[in-house]
């Protein structure tokens, strides 16, 4: 936990292979972290890290705080009024909280799936091209079609939808409403994906769809997810972190986690005796 | 409802009859004046229309639009064009600082400022616009002698439409869902990014809808002009200051007072295009605003 | 600068254009303040006075001889025709919600509501037209005499029951125009009520209308207030239609219902052609004073209205 021992001086840049650190580095560290919705204090003094290239995911009972952790990470919170944070969020070795941080540099590299899909009312093409624009990453006509056709290949959804780019998103199913969020989300290539309770929404089949597409995502990016359904942490995370009442009850490999849990707590919450 | 009932009134437990009675009468008098208040509303309604429209129809011509005002004669057509110079250079003169207002109102209402800014404009909307035109009288008309003008008239009705566009603006802002800001937000858009390529373009039906009702009651005003653009015969020339206009609500005021029926031809003619035009605006924004026609249907997948 | 912050120089033209108005208009008429006094509100005489003499001093300030600017025969106008207006809007306004939002079948009510609303989509000028085409005619020959002979027992419905311009027409047509603002604030806020409390009630025995009465529209009283407040605004500082139908007496106070008034919004409109005849200026000025008095009046009002309905919203949320 000691922030000297992450990497150092890794800036907002795209990941490229040669500096990407290995595998089962921790990428993000959180140290003594507070939040506040104004007067109300919702997280107390986490300590949490996520490695490279695992699944990490928080469970807990509604209002436990999973979401607004999960908001702090690319600093979503800034939009609501009142809400701040105390303590450490480093990434890449690098405070995000620290004044002047670049925080549209920060979203670009920690993309996020939101709980409820949330495509633009614009066509499926504009929606994976809506990040490339803002953020210049496209020359041209070319290059911006083929990272649109690349990020809706890696997000499952190319051969159900490359007939009808110039369709309206709005006219997708929820499953392919919500995997286009993720091509979108891809599409600025980010190093880590924060997904709150991405399939709560969607029925068991395309949950089982989202599912493989976590599993798949992880060999090139760091997910952090939040759910509900422990059964869905059991099957796609590597490690497990335990929220209770804003504050992280333990946090370990989710086998481990889910067979032999070392706090009274979790095996309540793990067994259904609460939450 | 069941002790109304007179099958039930019979049982022991339903109340005394003269208490189910009074009730019943109580119960029909309410109704029945609660109808009756509507009625005199409804009729209202169709007596205020009906006269603007059968007298409007005897006066409208081909003349009435196509020839300038003679003496108290003649036709509208300086007045029609007038009306639109004055109704759209005031929205355009409102609309910067009117959907900034509305901009700022739904996306930065977390200091002192946005407060205080929504009393402000919900304040100005009540302010009587013969005060808004005694204003523009006063400073423009008189202290930068500009003389009556259409540039003084324009800036009276910016004024008047100014709350109107502010207001449509952020309640059409603020419809847009969250989670279309937080998805932008979150692909790494800044402020001015979320607002300007997904907040105000998915807002911009509402937007127009708002200038539109704005539009629609700056067509509508007098009193503000009076005193700003005053009142012209002839075609506008184009000068922005020193030249006055005509535009239709003056000729329903000024002509219907008359004594010949040239006069009142003008009036009524006026009044029909006017109400006519005002109407027409109304009920596109009521389907444009509607929950199961209007454009926020675009918005629920 | 920040995006933010040039939204919010663009933003503040709106709240700088109503201070503006209120500036200007106070710096204009300050001379005719100053000249005319306390007594402005109290007198009962405009008169520029001899146009054809020579300007004498009073007060350091040049005026014509024999000037006197008052207006309480204009306070008297305006507050008469409002509270008519109101009185009458609040019962009608009331009734139509209730009818509305409980009477109408749901699918039909969006736009039957919208047919009786448009009256105030209506210009105030056209209302102007009507009252002088049509309801004067009919008010003045055949209603108001027959209301002066068989009410006259009722106090200040008898005497002289005039032409049909006046008080009681511009209250008429005021009231009109006002009722389209309390009947669709009301109706959604009835129809927006919560359906438990309305459950409750039916369930305990109550009918539909007693349930509206002392359970609905209670709950909707501040709504009531708040809307009749913005509504007596709105009639406070109409123009055209009064201008058009009140009669546009001058230095006269009302003795019946019937008697012609002014109003101060529809006064600045007869009198600023005679007001510019006078060479010393300060009949424009005075009438300045009196759209400066038309403007706070307005402003405080709807300023109440708006905090009420603020407050209103603020205390329900902290309920929810």
């Amino acid at each position: 936990m000691n922030p000297t021992s992450l990497p150092p001086a890794l800036h907002f840049t795209p990941p490229a292979a040669a500096n990407r650190v290995e595998p089962g580095r921790p990428v993000i560290g959180v140290r003594g972290l507070d939040f506040f919705y104004g007067p109300a204090q919702v997280l107390f003094g986490i300590e949490l890290q996520v490695r490279e290239r695992e699944i990490l995911a928080l469970i807990g009972p509604s209002g436990c705080g999973k979401s607004t952790f999960l908001r702090c990470l690319n600093r979503m919170n800034d939009t609501i009024p009142g809400a701040h944070a105390r303590g450490l969020v480093e990434i890449d070795g690098h405070n995000i909280y620290a004044p002047h941080t670049n925080v549209i540099g920060l979203r670009r590299k920690v993309g996020m799936i939101f709980q409820r899909s949330n495509p633009f009312p614009f066509s499926i093409a504009e929606n994976v091209a809506y990040g490339l624009k803002i953020n210049g990453l496209a020359k041209n006509r070319s290059e911006r079609m083929a990272r649109i056709e690349s990020s809706l290949r890696a997000a499952g959804l190319w051969d159900e939808v490359k007939d009808r780019l110039n369709k309206p998103a709005l006219s997708l199913s929820g499953g392919q409403q919500q995997r286009l969020c993720i091509a979108r989300a891809l599409a600025i290539e980010p190093e880590i994906l924060l997904m709150d309770e991405p399939a709560s929404a969607l029925d068991p089949i395309t949950t089982t769809r989202i599912e493989e597409l976590a599993l798949e995502l992880k060999t090139r990016y760091t997910i952090v997810i939040v759910t509900h359904n422990l059964q869905q942490a059991a099957r796609i995370s590597d490690r497990t972190s335990f929220f209770l009442m804003g504050r992280v009850v333990e946090t370990d490999s989710t086998q481990r986690m889910f067979t032999n849990p070392s706090r009274k707590e979790t095996e309540d919450y793990i067994t259904g005796r609460f939450g | 409802m069941a002790s109304l009932n007179p099958a039930l009134s019979t049982l022991p437990l339903a109340a005394p009859r003269r208490r189910a009675w009074r009730r019943r009468i109580f119960d029909a008098c309410g109704w029945g004046l609660c109808g009756l208040a509507f009625l005199c509303l409804g009729a209202a309604t169709v007596w205020i229309l009906a006269t603007v429209v059968l007298h409007g129809l005897g006066a409208l011509n081909w003349k009435m639009i196509t020839q300038g005002t003679v003496g108290t004669g003649g036709g509208l057509m300086n007045a029609i064009e007038g009306t639109l110079i004055l109704a759209l250079g005031g929205i355009a003169l409102a609309l910067p600082p009117g959907l900034a207002a509305g901009i700022y109102l739904a996306e930065f209402d977390t200091g002192w400022l946005a407060p205080v800014i929504r009393f402000f404009s919900d304040v100005l909307v009540g302010v009587p616009s013969i005060v808004i035109g005694y204003f523009g009288y006063v400073t423009l008309v008189e202290d930068l002698g500009w003389g009556f003008s259409a540039a003084a008239g324009g800036i009276a009705l910016a004024i008047i439409a100014l709350p109107y566009i502010t207001r449509g603006s952020e309640m059409a802002i603020r419809q847009v869902p969250r989670e279309m800001r937080d998805a932008a937000y979150a692909l790494g858009a800044s402020d001015s990014r979320v607002v300007m390529s997904i907040t105000v373009p998915l807002a911009l039906p509402g937007v127009l809808t708002g200038v539109l009702l704005a539009l629609a009651i700056a067509v509508g005003e007098t009193a503000p002009l009076l005193y700003t653009a005053g009142w012209s015969n002839f075609l506008w020339n184009g000068h922005l200051i020193q030249e006055p206009v005509g535009y239709l609500t003056y000729a329903i005021w000024a002509f219907i007072t008359e004594p010949f029926a040239s006069a009142h031809a003008l009036a009524y003619a006026a009044a029909l295009l006017v109400t006519g035009f005002v109407l027409v605006i109304s009920i596109f924004a009521r389907l444009a605003l509607d929950e199961n026609t209007g454009w926020r249907r675009r918005m629920r997948g | 600068m920040k995006f933010r912050h040039l939204i919010a120089v663009l933003a503040s033209v709106v709240a700088l254009a109503l201070l503006a108005i209120v500036v200007f208009l106070a710096v204009y008429s300050w001379p005719a303040i100053r000249m005319n006094g306390a007594g402005f509100l109290r007198r009962n005489t405009w008169n520029l006075g001899n146009l054809y003499s020579d300007p004498i001093l009073r007060h350091g300030r040049e005026v014509m001889p024999g000037a006197s600017y008052g207006i309480l025969f204009l306070i008297a106008g305006t507050l008469l025709s409002t509270l008519i207006a109101v009185i009458l809007a609040i019962p009608v306004g009331v009734g139509a919600a209730i009818f509305l939002a409980e009477a109408v079948p749901a699918g039909m009510r969006s736009w039957i509501s919208f047919f009786v609303e448009m009256l105030a989509a209506i210009p105030s000028v056209v209302f102007g037209l009507w009252g002088y085409v049509v309801v004067i005619p009919f008010l003045g020959h055949h209603l108001y005499p027959w209301m002066a002979h068989h009410l006259k027992f009722i106090p200040f419905f008898a005497g002289h029951s005039g032409s049909g311009y006046g008080l009681l027409t511009a209250g008429l047509v005021l009231c009109l125009m006002i009722v389209p603002l309390i009947t669709a604030t009301l109706r959604d806020a009835l129809v927006t009520q919560l359906a438990t409390q309305r459950d409750a009630s039916l369930a305990l025995g109550a009918s539909r209308f007693e349930t509206l009465w002392s359970v609905l529209l209670p709950g909707a009283r501040r709504v009531l207030i708040g809307s009749s407040i913005l509504a007596t605004g709105r009639a406070l500082g109409e123009t055209m239609a009064v201008l058009m139908i009140s009669g546009n007496a001058l230095n006269y106070l009302p003795r019946n219902i019937y008697s012609p008034i002014s109003t101060m919004a529809s006064f600045i409109v007869s009198q600023l052609d005679s007001a510019l005849q006078d060479p010393t200026g300060i009949a424009v000025r005075s009438l300045a004073e009196v759209a400066l008095v038309l403007c706070v009046i307005s402003v405080v009002v709807n300023g109440a209205a708006r905090l009420l309905i603020y407050y209103h919203g603020r205390w329900s949320a902290r309920m929810a």
